[in-house]
């Protein structure tokens, strides 16, 4: 690059002339100019000393004037200068102080800055979290919308459901009276043709026996004195009894007059003139085949279990010997009364009676024999005949279970206590309840003698009540609630048994506890256990809650025999045979024992 | 690209050596001495003369001070043509030092430009750049440049800082190499003795065809009276920053390196000296 080179020598000769060669003159030509003007103003200064000092020795030099000139221009000057100088201070200060006042200004500022800052980090982070919080509402919102929908839905499908069940009830009430009604319109209906019978056949026996009557009055008959009524089983001897209603009269008058049965008997047969009452077979001709009751002789003490049967489907209750003891009847919670005909050891079912509609509580066969009484839950007692099983009478009026029923010694009425504390009198003829006794407690029990009426009650008194005189005559208080009373065989004793566990005997005479008996398996299995006197008065038995069946000698007011081998369940009730060979026990567990000591 | 940087130094660091004289008709207390000063070339009169000012206020009564002007041989010398370009054309091959002749009074209102302030010479400076930048990039360099980027410029010049200058100059010299150089060379050609102030034309640094354009194609185009034709005797010098580069000189490199600070190659054609 030729020009290129041409430049720069140029340049650099340029320099050396124009630059170089008077570089350092002229510096040092300035230089001395500056010490020349220094030079100047010193001369001029110490001039004016000079002038003044030359003053001070000489007065009103023609120099003074000039010098003096030339001072005040000097102080002039140097005024002037020092008036910049302050002048320049003055600015330098006010500069500063503004400086330092906009570094103020700058810092406050910064730190407003950085406060703000602060604030909107703080806001930013309060914004997020209530971001947070405000979605989570929202979540939880929609979750409890969605809740409410569900349980909205189900409140109206449970409506709908219970519209639909509330018609179906309204339906079933409906047809539910509807079939109340016309089973009682069934009901009425039977009762008629039932009443409707009884009529037929109280008429036709009412003409058959007029006609017998009328042969009979015709030709004479043998009459035997020591006939006792019996109930019989069939209709044949109707002839035989029509005689003898005159002589047992006076024959049984003669005789001890505590026995009433034969008067009994005048009376059903008055009765039967009376009334159109329906009487299988009439109590009058002796059986031979039966030994009369309360003179039984062999009362034999039981060993053994002859016979275990299965009495019922349930508990059995109630248990008793027919007078003649060729009968017994079982009575359970099944409703029913089953007949047994005790033959060779053995019980053999011959029917049942029908008609209940609880559970049977009590049994008891009239003095004859021919009818049935049993006492029920259904709060009614029922007289069935026994001939021919069929149902005669039904009892109600009481407001409470019937616990016991028992003729009255004339067998025209019936006494029956209940539950519901009260016992009742009922007339057999007019077949309604002639009184009504408040007792003050459930009566569990009741025996009758001729003028006595004995019950045993939940709250441990026997009361004794006069028939007549509607009141009660005598209390005795025992140990535990009363469950059983039994009057030996020539009502001079009363047997109870009550939940103490104790059997006591009361010397109804003196009034006193004449007895008592325990044993130490003994326990009184229900409130209505019941016991049994045997027919002669000589022991007792009773069956236990382990189902033990015990016989205490009351002479000697000791266990006589334990039998507790073939009971499996509480025992409630015992029945000594008025034959006394016999000895039934019926048990909770549906099964029916008869004993004996072969 | 402008990287000789030898160039550039000597280029900035132009010195004229000046004695400048107070004008005898000025009312002075006492006799004013001379004063010497080494003029910066590439600067304007006004800022580098406040040493001059007071020199010669020390010797003047207030009163009498009026602006400043300075005169050589009885020219007004313009204060916005840059130093160097005065020199050249007013007094380039005589005596050294440059005499100049300091007035305070009778400011030549029709000849001369008024300069109260600084303010005013920056003005001038920045519209010169402006104006060669439009030449050279259709004035996108200076446009995208900030308004600081122009104050260094001017700071560089004022306070004679090569290196803060030139660290902006540089992008006013770059050019997109695809184009092989500016749009426009900006150049100023004066000529003594003549009732036009100075010759600025539009000129492409590259030819049509591809080649670069010198020094000689310039002056053939704008001033073919400056160049010597064979066998005649030379009749001009044209002069850059005090030199006479080759004619065969690259305008392009011309431009990026013996620019003046305003960007504008100032070439001043004299008549050679006879003697």
């Amino acid at each position: 690059m030729e020009w290129k080179r041409h430049v720069s020598e140029q340049l650099k000769l340029r320099d050396r002339i124009q630059r170089q060669t008077f570089e350092e003159i002229v510096h040092q030509y300035n230089r001395l100019l500056e010490k020349s003007d220094l030079q100047a103003v010193l001369t001029e200064r110490y001039q004016t000393d000079k002038y003044d000092v030359q003053r001070g020795h000489e007065a009103g030099s023609a120099d003074s004037a000039r010098s003096d000139l030339l001072q005040q221009e000097m102080a002039q000057m140097r005024i002037r200068h020092q008036e910049e100088l302050t002048e320049l201070h003055k600015k330098r200060g006010e500069l500063a102080q503004s400086v330092i006042e906009l570094n103020n200004q700058i810092q406050q500022k910064d730190r407003e800055i950085q406060t703000n800052e602060a604030r909107m980090l703080e806001y930013q982070q309060q914004i997020s979290s209530l971001e947070g919080d405000c979605r989570e509402l929202r979540n939880s919102l929609q979750e409890l919308e969605q809740a409410n929908q569900t349980l909205k839905d189900e409140y109206d499908a449970l409506q709908i459901t219970f519209s639909a069940l509330e018609e179906k009830l309204r339906k079933t009430t409906e047809d539910n009276q509807e079939l109340v009604s016309r089973w009682m319109a069934e009901k009425a209906q039977e009762a008629n043709r039932l009443n409707a019978e009884n009529e037929k056949d109280s008429r036709r026996r009412q003409a058959k026996l007029q006609k017998d009557l009328a042969d009979a009055a015709k030709e004479p008959l043998p009459i035997e004195p020591d006939d006792d009524i019996e109930v019989l089983a069939e209709d044949g001897v109707k002839g035989a009894g029509e005689t003898s209603p005159n002589r047992p009269m006076s024959k049984t008058l003669s005789r001890k007059p505590s026995q009433p049965p034969p008067g009994g008997l005048l009376d059903s047969i008055s009765n039967i003139f009376g009334r159109r009452r329906s009487a299988n077979s009439f109590s009058t001709s002796p059986e031979p085949t039966e030994s009369p009751s309360g003179l039984c002789a062999e009362v034999r003490v039981p060993s053994t279990a002859l016979h275990v049967f299965e009495a019922h489907d349930g508990e059995v209750n109630a248990v008793r010997f027919s007078p003649g003891s060729r009968l017994l009847a079982t009575g359970g919670m099944d409703r029913r009364v089953k007949l047994w005909e005790v033959v060779a050891g053995r019980c053999e079912a011959k029917g049942a009676l029908t008609g209940s509609n609880a559970g049977i509580t009590s049994i008891e066969f009239d003095s004859a024999g021919s009818y049935l009484l049993a006492a029920s839950n259904d709060f009614a007692s029922r007289i069935w005949t026994v001939e021919d099983y069929r149902l005669r009478h039904t009892l109600t009026g009481h407001s409470g279970k019937v616990l016991s029923a028992r003729f009255l010694l004339d067998n025209a009425r019936i006494v029956s206590g209940s539950y519901d504390r009260t016992l009742k009198l009922w007339d057999l003829r007019s077949k309604v309840c002639m009184k009504t006794v408040f007792a003050g407690s459930s009566c569990n029990d009741i025996v009758c003698t001729e003028q006595c009426v004995m019950s045993g009650h939940f709250d441990k008194k026997v009361r004794f009540w006069d028939i007549r005189a509607e009141s009660i005559v005598r209390e005795i208080e025992l140990m535990g609630r009363v469950t059983s009373l039994d009057l030996n065989h020539d009502r001079s004793e009363l047997l109870t048994c009550s939940r103490d566990d104790l059997l006591k005997i009361i010397d109804l005479r003196t009034n006193a506890i004449r007895q008592t008996f325990s044993a130490q398996g003994f326990k009184c299995g229900a409130d209505w256990t019941r016991v049994t006197f045997s027919p002669d008065g000589s022991y007792v038995a009773g069956g236990s809650a382990e189902g033990a069946l015990y016989v205490w000698n009351v002479l000697t007011g000791k266990v006589d025999r334990t039998l507790d081998r073939n009971h499996n369940s509480a025992i409630n009730s015992v029945s000594w045979s008025p034959s006394g060979a016999y000895v039934a026990s019926v048990e909770k567990g549906s099964k029916a024992i008869l004993w004996s000591d072969m | 690209m402008a990287d000789d940087k030898d160039v550039l130094r000597d280029v900035w660091f132009g010195r004229i050596p000046t004695c400048f004289t107070l004008n005898p008709d000025e009312i002075t207390e006492r006799e004013a001495e001379p004063y010497y000063l080494l003029l910066p070339r590439v600067s304007y009169l006004p800022l580098v003369t406040d040493k001059v000012k007071k020199h010669f206020h020390k010797v003047m009564k207030a009163e009498d001070v009026e602006e400043m002007w300075f005169e050589y041989e009885g020219t007004p010398l313009k204060w916005h043509y840059p130093i160097g370009v005065l020199f050249d054309l007013h007094a380039s091959n005589t005596v050294l030092p440059w005499s100049i002749t300091v007035h305070f009074k009778s400011f030549p209102d029709r000849d001369l430009l008024h300069c109260p302030s600084n303010s005013i010479i920056e003005a001038h400076f920045m519209s010169s750049i402006k104006e060669a930048d439009a030449l050279k990039h259709k004035s996108q360099v200076v446009n995208d440049m900030q308004k600081k980027d122009h104050k260094q410029l001017w700071m560089g010049l004022q306070n004679d800082k090569f290196d803060q200058f030139w660290a902006m100059n540089r992008k006013l010299m770059e050019y997109p190499t695809e184009e092989g150089g500016f749009r426009y060379i900006p150049f100023r050609i004066y000529q003594a003795l003549s009732e036009r102030l100075f010759i600025q034309k539009l000129f492409r640094p590259v030819s049509p065809e591809g080649n670069t354009h010198t020094l000689g194609d310039l002056l053939k185009e704008m001033y073919p009276d400056a160049l010597t034709n064979d066998g005649e005797q030379k009749r001009y010098q044209v002069l850059i920053h005090g030199i006479e580069p080759l004619l065969e000189t690259p305008l392009q490199w011309l431009s990026e390196h013996l620019s003046h600070p305003d960007n504008f190659l100032h070439i001043c054609a004299i008549p050679v000296p006879t003697d």
